[in-house]
């Protein structure tokens, strides 16, 4: 009897052992930043998944590029989600910044021509689970009390996304369900945070230890690593719009070239999403330069800093870029090269 | 007939995935003026389309400079892909209903080519009241075909050209002098004057002996103003129809005798289906 009983047990413990070596993958490069910081010690977030289902990513990932999946659960074609917008309309969906720890419109502009990259307005959906803030700061000025829910749940910040900023419909729950199986398909490794091997035998050392002042100062050092959340600082028009932005250099035409075709022609380009078509004509330019200097959403400052809102009967839109996305002087640049162009 | 079949399929399941983006935009809108352009809408668009057209202002102050006298056309358009759209309309203009079917061949830029070619097959019914019910009429004597090829190249980014070969079949016609099927040659073209607004003329050269004497050619002159999802067309033409078969085979009015009207076309885009 006693024998039997040391037998189960011993082969107990052995399959224990060996589930914990399973699941407890050694630290590397591949690891998945997320797994480490919750072997670390941190809250699970909401929308974190164990396992990515590749068959509901790649609905989401329809749903992202196409607004709609044609394998949903019924067997056919989803409704679309936005009739007007699609998600890589704003959002990128590979890195598009050379430091995802500091973040800046003028290392992301040059990033984005040697990547061959759109500029858009809206963060990039790379590394998009891996952040802990959406909807962060002034927009709370644009989409009042319903950023609340969505500053702090991914979940409910998709949905925000999907019902007003795409001028479409709340998701249903599959929807939203594949879209994060999608998004977790961009998360980050710790590869994409560039440690050093110091670095990872500290990873290797918290983990291994059960003390939290080191486990915590690790937490520390890899979210000094990426930005764990987008910053979103609303700016103003310039005072003048004939003198332009106070403290900037005089526009550089090539700069502005580039942000007029990675930014402006991804929308307004024909068959783009927006109904306000624009092109490279002389009369085009000169359109735009005629209009800089006025107080509405015909003047590039205007409608760079404020951009538009859906109208019943139009629900075509343009988000504004915050200074994070476009500075003060890369509007200088886009002057430029309009003025430019137009001569 | 199969071997077509096919071969539309293919076509059709080729660009079900195309996108307008790079495309050369020849025309701002599927309308120059009384007929087609070389334009398709974009995929999941719907286009409402509604047109007007008043009397000759050689109808003096009796008919207000023809304003007393107006048709209307009420259509829509779709866009099945971005190359293949589909509409259908009704003229008050002998109470007209028609429908048609446009894809786009070739497009310039886009297909490394210098043109854009469109393919348009339109079938036109006139429904007026039998002018003897008592006799046997039949509904087929009252059907129109057009089919047009329409040819176009953007030269610059203000000026444009299209030119519309084009066939009218008319399945019933007053006597044996005169030519069921009519062949024209259209001409369309548009300069830009500035970012919104354009100037635009279209006309049809029909070689003699095909129209009875009193018939003549179409010649439209337009303006058309771009706005935020609209387009607007401002002209002046010596047709009052709005469906091939009635401006290029029925135009009775000259230039030359004031005989032309106003009109208008206005078109309004709204989204059915996503972009993608």
């Amino acid at each position: 009897m006693m024998r039997t009983f040391l037998i189960i047990t011993s082969a107990l413990l052995i399959g224990v052992f060996f589930m914990q070596s399973a699941t407890l993958r050694p630290v590397n490069e591949e690891s998945r930043l997320a797994e480490i910081l919750i072997r670390l010690g941190q809250n699970r977030p909401a929308h974190y998944l164990e396992t990515i289902d590749p068959v509901k990513a790649e609905m989401g990932k329809e749903m992202v590029m196409k607004a709609r999946t044609e394998n949903a659960p019924s067997g056919r074609s989803s409704n679309y989600i936005s009739t007007i917008f699609v998600c890589t309309d704003c959002h990128n969906q590979v890195k598009e910044d050379p430091n995802p720890a500091k973040l800046s419109p003028e290392a992301r502009l040059d990033y984005a021509i040697k990547n061959d990259l759109p500029f858009l307005q809206s963060t990039t959906f790379w590394g998009l689970v891996n952040r802990e803030a959406w909807y962060n700061d002034d927009y709370i000025l644009k989409y009042g009390a319903l950023v609340k829910p969505a500053s702090t749940s991914l979940y409910e910040s998709t949905q925000l996304c999907a019902q007003e900023c795409s001028s479409g419909r709340k998701l249903e729950e599959w929807e939203a369900e594949a879209i994060n199986h999608y998004y977790w398909t961009l998360e980050l490794k710790l590869k994409d945070l560039e440690l050093s091997s110091e670095e990872y035998n500290r990873i290797d050392q918290a983990i291994a230890t059960e003390n939290p002042e080191i486990r915590r100062s690790v937490i520390g050092l890899l979210k000094s690593k990426y930005m764990v959340y987008s910053p979103a600082n609303f700016v103003d028009v310039p005072v003048s719009k004939a003198k332009g932005y106070a403290n900037t250099a005089v526009g550089n035409t090539e700069v502005g070239k580039e942000i007029f075709d990675r930014a402006c022609m991804t929308c307004h380009q024909y068959g783009g999403p927006s109904l306000f078509i624009l092109d490279y004509s002389k009369k085009s330019f000169r359109h735009m330069r005629r209009n800089i200097t006025r107080n509405d959403q015909l003047s590039l400052y205007e409608i760079v800093r404020h951009g538009t809102y859906a109208e019943l009967g139009h629900r075509q839109y343009m988000p504004r870029y915050t200074a994070d996305r476009m500075s003060n002087q890369q509007v200088e640049d886009l002057r430029a090269y309009i003025e430019a162009e137009a001569e | 007939m199969k071997d077509l079949l096919i071969i539309l399929l293919v076509c059709f399941g080729a660009s079900a995935n195309a996108q307008m983006e790079g495309w050369a935009q020849t025309f701002k809108d599927t309308r120059v003026i009384n007929g087609h352009s070389v334009e398709t809408s974009q995929k999941g668009a719907m286009k409402f389309v509604i047109s007007h057209r008043f009397g000759a202002l050689n109808g003096g102050t009796y008919e207000l400079f023809g304003l007393d006298q107006s048709t209307i056309r009420m259509g829509l358009d779709y866009g099945l892909t971005d190359r293949l759209t589909i509409g259908a309309g009704r003229s008050s203009f002998e109470k007209t209903y028609d429908g048609f079917m446009k894809y786009r061949l070739l497009v310039q830029k886009d297909d490394n080519s210098p043109i854009s070619i469109t393919a348009l097959a339109n079938m036109a019914i006139n429904t007026l009241k039998w002018e003897n019910p008592d006799r046997e009429n039949f509904a087929t004597s009252r059907y129109f075909y057009t089919w047009q090829l329409l040819l176009s190249r953007k030269f610059s980014d203000d000026l444009s050209v299209q030119l519309m070969p084009t066939v009218v079949h008319r399945n019933l016609v007053p006597n044996e002098d005169i030519a069921h099927d009519v062949i024209s040659i259209g001409g369309a073209i548009r300069y830009q004057l500035t970012k919104k607004m354009a100037l635009q003329v279209e006309g049809y050269y029909i070689p003699e002996d095909q129209l009875a004497s009193d018939f003549t050619m179409p010649l439209s002159v337009g303006i058309d103003i771009e706005t935020k999802g609209h387009q607007f067309q401002f002209s002046l033409s010596n047709s009052m129809g709005m469906t091939e078969k009635i401006f290029i085979t029925g135009t009775r009015n000259k230039w030359t005798d004031a005989g032309v009207g106003l009109g208008f076309n206005i078109t309004r885009d709204f989204r059915i289906r996503g972009r993608k």
